[in-house]
């Protein structure tokens, strides 16, 4: 065989193979799914500031349900609400939790009235084991309805239940103590930014310099002040910047004064104590009047 | 969309058709030179690698057939006179040969010189092996040259054609991806052309150097087994 004859073979097969891949290469355009519209969530700096830290193998909020209390951060303060303990549900025996629920005003009287209408039933172990038709009503006794709950065969495992009957619900601040699902980088034992300018706020309010030494603009008074668990001062601020002259002495000296009335510091939440135990804290002349921060509060 | 929007719209070859042609034409006369020259090689591969799988296929049949006629018991003489005008294979050629210096020995001449005829006899066969091999080897060189530079060459061609394509994206100061890729893709084309041209190009020359090797062995022990069998002649002869 000659060589030509292969160089013809061979011309053939690569002008079929230019050609059909002229044909079929022709390059699709991606197919690109329109990518659907999320929800988005504007999430206000203080929510921002408040979220906790989760770990991963939390248990989802719907399979756990949360506590009794909603959380009441967002809404505006309401102390007598949030202060109140609340009775847990479970613990609460019928004949109390009806009346709770059907007395829609505290009426003294009937109030007075209803104990006495209950008849106060001796919680005995035997009795959860050979219940009995309800004994005929007794003399009202002076002892409180939550105090003896009234047997009821129904109620057993409320009954069963050791704990203190009149234990607090979690409240408002502690609500998320549990771990959730939470953000990978949120600190929740750290002071929340809110706390942060709550505290410099109130204490520059309470600040007042001598009006000549506004104008030094570069006084830094960096203060120790250590708290109390319930946002009193545990000791006398301690002043750790050091200084001379008379414009850094009552400079100092009003801050220090500032610190001793501003207390209690009840913007502290209690549950963060180990993070505000000891707060050193910068008064600072330059941003006296530039940096307060007068949105919150 | 009746064809003649078709014809409309695939004339006017805009950036947007990224097809091989569109590819081809729009590179840069240096890379396209690439391009061609690639093509060629491969063409050229594929038409030496017809030729060897035909000739190595035919030799090898011919040796076949040689061997089972040599081995039968066949006169040489006879042999020798039905392949002298025209040994159409490596074996044939060497036995020919082999057989030419032996009859000019003992026909040639009228006074019979066996003294240096065995070693001219093997001289001679050696020569036909040289040149038969040489014959069967011929234009393997290509194949080993275009497979271990094509990759080389298209990978030039496509470093040069980047090379051209960011300086179109500098001058054009845009660098989104409908700018861009149409300059790599042109540039990535030469690299694949090296590439179809230098696979085969290296598998052929694999199997070809084995096959080349496999017959020149045959050869030579041929060779052996017929210096043999007239150096036995020879003996007798003297």
């Amino acid at each position: 065989m000659q060589i030509k004859t292969a160089s013809a073979i061979s011309t053939g097969l690569h002008v079929l193979v230019l050609a059909w891949a002229t044909l079929s290469f022709n390059s699709k355009p991606f197919e690109t799914t329109p990518a659907e519209s999320l929800p988005v969530d504007i999430v206000s700096e203080k929510e921002f500031s408040q979220l906790t830290k989760g770990i991963k193998d939390a248990p989802k909020p719907i399979e756990k349900p949360k506590p009794v209390v909603e959380k009441k951060a967002e809404e505006p303060p309401k102390p007598v609400e949030e202060i109140k303990p609340k009775i847990d549900e479970k613990r609460e025996v019928a004949p109390n939790k009806e009346m709770k629920a059907e007395t829609p005003p505290p009426d003294p009287i009937a109030d007075k009235i209803k104990p006495q209408d209950k008849p106060p039933e001796p919680a005995k172990p035997l009795a959860q084991a050979q219940p009995q038709p309800l004994p005929p009503k007794r003399p009202p006794m002076p002892k409180p309805p939550q105090k003896q709950p009234e047997f009821s065969p129904d109620k057993i495992a409320a009954l069963l239940d050791k704990r203190d009957p009149t234990r607090k619900s979690v409240t408002g601040a502690e609500l998320n103590s549990a771990p959730s699902l939470g953000t990978a980088s949120g600190a929740a034992a750290q002071l929340s930014q809110s706390e942060i300018d709550a505290l410099k706020a109130r204490l520059y309010a309470l600040w007042s310099p001598p009006a000549g030494a506004q104008d030094a603009s570069n006084v830094q008074i960096m203060i120790r002040i250590r708290f109390k668990r319930d946002g009193t001062l545990a000791t006398g601020p301690q002043v750790i910047t050091s200084g001379s002259g008379p414009v850094f002495n009552a400079m100092r000296d009003s801050a220090v004064r500032a610190v001793l009335v501003g207390q209690p510091y009840t913007m502290l939440r209690p549950e963060h104590y180990d993070t505000w135990q000891e707060i050193d804290f910068v008064f600072d002349s330059s941003k006296m009047y530039s940096d307060i921060p007068v949105r919150r509060q | 969309m009746n064809p003649a929007d078709v014809a409309q719209s695939v004339l006017p070859l805009t950036s947007s058709d990224l097809s091989l042609l569109t590819l081809f034409l729009h590179a840069h006369w240096i890379v396209k030179l690439v391009m061609i020259g690639l093509m060629v090689c491969s063409v050229w591969v594929w038409a030496i690698a017809i030729d060897k799988t035909v000739l190595y296929t035919r030799s090898r049949k011919a040796m076949d057939r040689f061997e089972t006629a040599f081995w039968s018991g066949q006169s040489l003489e006879e042999l020798y006179r039905s392949l002298s005008s025209k040994p159409n294979h490596s074996m044939a050629a060497l036995f020919v040969a082999a057989m030419r210096e032996w009859k000019r020995s003992f026909e040639g001449s009228p006074q019979k010189s066996f003294a240096g005829l065995q070693m001219r006899i093997e001289k001679v066969m050696q020569v036909t092996i040289a040149r038969e091999v040489e014959r069967l080897e011929r234009r393997l060189l290509v194949l080993a040259t275009v497979g271990s530079a094509g990759p080389f060459v298209g990978l030039f061609g496509t470093v040069w054609g980047i090379m051209t394509s960011f300086q179109s994206i500098a001058a054009s100061k845009n660098t989104s991806l409908a700018v861009v890729a149409p300059g790599i893709a042109e540039a990535l084309f030469a690299t694949a052309i090296g590439l179809v041209a230098a696979i085969p190009a290296t598998i052929f020359y694999n199997k070809f150097a084995g096959e080349v090797n496999k017959q020149a062995q045959r050869l030579e022990g041929f060779a052996d087994e017929f210096a043999a069998i007239l150096s036995r002649q020879i003996d007798e002869r003297g």
